[in-house]
């Protein structure tokens, strides 16, 4: 709880900062683990787990019945879905023929068969280029990198390969039906590495979109979107929330849009922005931000990180007046100083913070 | 009678300081040494291999023995403390692959370099440090080797590089290492290690094409215990002579359960790389009782009867032991008594490990650049600043 008091303390600076519109203090710095401040309750200094509560969106019954699934049978039953649908899908990657480490391929080898759902040996740049290459000829390519910790070795196909495709053949060639999957963030025990938050390596390069959901519901609806979508797509997926994250979510494909930001709450004085894992503690936030100041927040959750969706942001920005962006990934050139930077060069000066993870976030329980 | 009762009686007396065990023990012969065969290597590109006979003197064999044990029961501590709760995070562990740890270090020198993965806790014992320490590091404590910080992937010693999560990337490392025992004219090597697993990441054909170009004094040493993770080597590889893999490099195929037959190989391989030829390569045919990690119950993939076979049949502790014993090397006895004291060397070391106290909040921004003067690091709220010292 302490995190979220030590937020929540930042906030009513924030509040305090008033009309004046100055950049005002340090940055606050509120990831799921809190650390006590000196000289508070003994002094003693005390670790606290990674917390947050997942809280899950009303059902939506537009898109016909839906069904009980955590996060990972989300991504199955989109999985499934695409397979049905695309006779040209394929998924492969380390160990998801018997299911995925994370249990999101489980039972689609059986139901599509060895030639679709396939493990490939441990070498992440060569799956992500086997990838390429299969969605050049025209086929889907769904790759699974075993954890975002590991794409590093990918990272020259990505940047240099698939997203400059289309540009350097001048639209003769494509590779926009390959979309990598990977599991993403903190998720308590993880240390170096099977903690990290990639996705601003990600965001310095045009031609890929990066995808990151926070439930079950998006996850489904985004991954479709990512797999129908004409460009290379790399999707995330909260490893904390596969199990922890439970909602009703439409058996039926449905598809989210890309670039397309959501307005998770209204509100007047704050806008406050985040992605995966931590829209979940910044509702949180919002929730005990009311109760106990009596500020109204606005969230906002970004959903596509790259390209994103400048006017959502800037709208709610230009309602509120103030803007805290929140992300697990570490501070310096993480993804909170782009969107800070172009709120501002678009709206001018306004109170703003970035609430982020640091080198040393990643500690082991 | 009573002068024997007399001459008995001086006799313990005499040799009050040790067990009457150890008296009766001491007065049996023991052969200072004795001559085993082994297997012959597979060999590619090599017009000979390593000798088919070696011998093993006492003194050797009860260390090899006690190093051996060691590990074995560390591990299995380590193991308990974990289903305990008391080590948390991830863990590794390398029972089985016993004669692997323990042959290669008694086939090269202390001032020799070796560079590992993840499943390391075996290494770090044999290039010098204390089980203490290792189970202190996997508690995350102080007394650990990494001061606590870095846990069951990344222990470090002298010489000993670690230690490394990520899977492949310590291969061009190792050969880095070898470039500079090679420039320091030392007469230094560097193993190499690295799994089945790895085997098929490109960074490892990267590194080979650089130490064989330049003739580096790098061992590489594929650690094959037939599962990268949970797939089969059949499943991942094209080819899983991984011991012909490096094409250009010679390679040898060694049986890693067997603690002679690696610590031949090592000296031959280590002569090898001294005499300036260059890179080799070895493989290790080993096998691992526990899964991948403390989080695999490693049946999913193989039989519990393919377990047990390798565990009665091809165990690297029985091995030695039935040698030693058979060739009145040492008895059964003694063999049991430094299992005794093994034991309790490692209950001392959980005790240790449980008890110490974990490392000061002050140190957690220690170490992220080296800096003179220390700068301040935000810590993860905004009151808390940590001092970076290194």
């Amino acid at each position: 709880m302490a995190a979220v008091a030590s937020r929540t303390a930042g906030l009513l600076r924030l509040r305090a900062a008033g009309a004046e519109r100055r950049w005002c203090g340090p940055r606050c710095a509120g990831l799921v683990q809190g650390f006590l401040p000196p000289g508070g309750e003994g002094a003693a200094q005390k670790r606290r787990v990674a917390h947050f509560t997942f809280q899950p969106d009303p059902e939506s019954l537009q898109y016909g019945q839906t069904q009980k699934m955590n996060l990972f049978q989300s991504i199955t039953s989109a999985l499934d879905n695409s397979l049905a649908k695309d006779p040209t899908a394929v998924i492969f990657g380390e160990d998801v023929a018997f299911g995925g480490v994370f249990r999101c391929t489980v039972g689609l080898r059986d139901k599509y068969g060895k030639d679709r759902v396939f493990n490939t040996p441990l070498c992440e740049q060569g799956i992500v280029g086997f990838g390429i290459g299969i969605a050049v000829t025209g086929a889907t390519a769904i790759a699974e990198i075993q954890f975002a910790d590991y794409i590093f070795p990918a990272f020259d196909q990505i940047v240099n390969e698939a997203a400059k495709y289309r540009y350097r053949s001048g639209d003769l060639f494509n590779c926009g039906s390959l979309t990598i999957r990977a599991p993403w963030g903190c998720v308590g025990h993880g240390a170096l590495y099977h903690s990290q938050s990639p996705e601003a390596f990600f965001a310095h390069c045009p031609g890929i979109k990066v995808v990151i959901p926070r439930s079950p519901f998006q996850a489904k609806g985004l991954l479709l979107s990512c797999i129908e979508d004409k460009n290379p797509c790399i999707f995330f997926e909260p490893k904390i929330l596969y199990r922890a994250a439970v909602e009703q979510v439409p058996v039926e494909p449905y598809k989210i849009p890309l670039s397309q930001a959501e307005v998770i709450q209204e509100g007047s004085d704050v806008t406050l922005v985040a992605w995966g894992t931590q829209v979940h503690v910044i509702r949180e936030v919002a929730s005990m931000a009311r109760e106990k100041l009596g500020v109204s927040c606005e969230i906002i959750d970004l959903r596509t990180i790259v390209p994103w969706d400048v006017d959502t942001v800037c709208k709610s920005v230009v309602k509120t007046g103030r803007l805290l962006i929140s992300h697990e990934a570490p501070l310096t050139g993480g993804f909170a100083s782009e969107i800070s930077s172009t709120v501002q060069t678009y709206l001018g000066e306004y109170p703003r913070r970035h609430c982020t993870g640091t080198p040393c976030s990643e500690k082991r329980v | 009678m009573r002068k024997m009762l007399a001459a008995v009686s001086r006799v313990l007396a005499g040799a009050a300081q040790k067990p009457a065990s150890r008296v009766l023990i001491a007065s049996r012969n023991f052969a200072n040494d004795a001559t085993f065969e082994i297997k012959r290597c597979d060999l590619h590109r090599l017009e000979e291999g390593p000798p088919v006979t070696t011998v093993l003197t006492r003194e050797d064999g009860l260390k090899y023995y006690r190093m051996m044990q060691t590990v074995r029961r560390m591990e299995l501590k380590a193991d308990q403390l974990y289903k305990q709760k008391i080590i948390r995070g991830f863990c590794h562990l390398c029972d089985g692959q016993e004669a692997c740890c323990v042959g290669l270090e008694a086939g090269i020198n202390p001032t020799d370099h070796l560079i590992t993965a993840y499943r390391a806790h075996g290494f770090t014992f044999t290039r010098g440090l204390p089980v203490r320490t290792i189970l202190a590091e996997l508690t995350g404590r102080r007394g650990g080797c990494a001061k606590g910080k870095g846990g069951s992937m990344h222990m470090y010693a002298k010489n000993f590089y670690g230690g490394n999560g990520i899977v492949g990337a310590q291969v061009p490392l190792g050969a880095g290492i070898a470039l500079a025992c090679k420039y320091n004219g030392k007469d230094e090597v560097c193993l190499t290690l690295y799994g089945d697993g790895a085997a098929n990441q490109g960074q490892i054909f990267e590194a080979y094409n650089m130490a064989a170009l330049w003739k580096l004094p790098c061992i590489f040493i594929c650690e094959n215990n037939r599962y990268g993770m949970g797939t089969s080597v059949e499943r991942a590889a094209a080819s899983t002579d991984y011991y012909k893999r490096g094409d250009f490099i010679p390679g040898l195929r060694v049986d890693g359960m067997d603690i002679l037959c690696v610590r031949e190989a090592t000296k031959f391989a280590a002569a090898y790389c001294r005499s300036g030829k260059g890179p080799i390569l070895m493989e290790l045919q080993t096998y691992r009782y526990h899964g991948h990690s403390m989080s695999d119950p490693g049946v999913s993939y193989r039989t519990r009867e393919e377990i047990q076979e390798v565990r009665s049949k091809s165990d690297p502790i029985m091995l030695l032991k039935d040698r030693m014993v058979n060739s009145n090397l040492a008895s059964v006895e003694e063999l049991k008594e430094i299992d005794v004291e093994v034991r309790k060397e490692i209950e001392d070391a959980a005790q240790f490990a449980t008890a110490d106290p974990e490392p000061p909040l002050e140190e957690l921004g220690y170490h992220i650049y080296s800096s003179d003067p220390p700068f301040e690091v935000r810590g993860a709220n905004q009151w808390i600043k940590f001092k970076s010292v290194s």
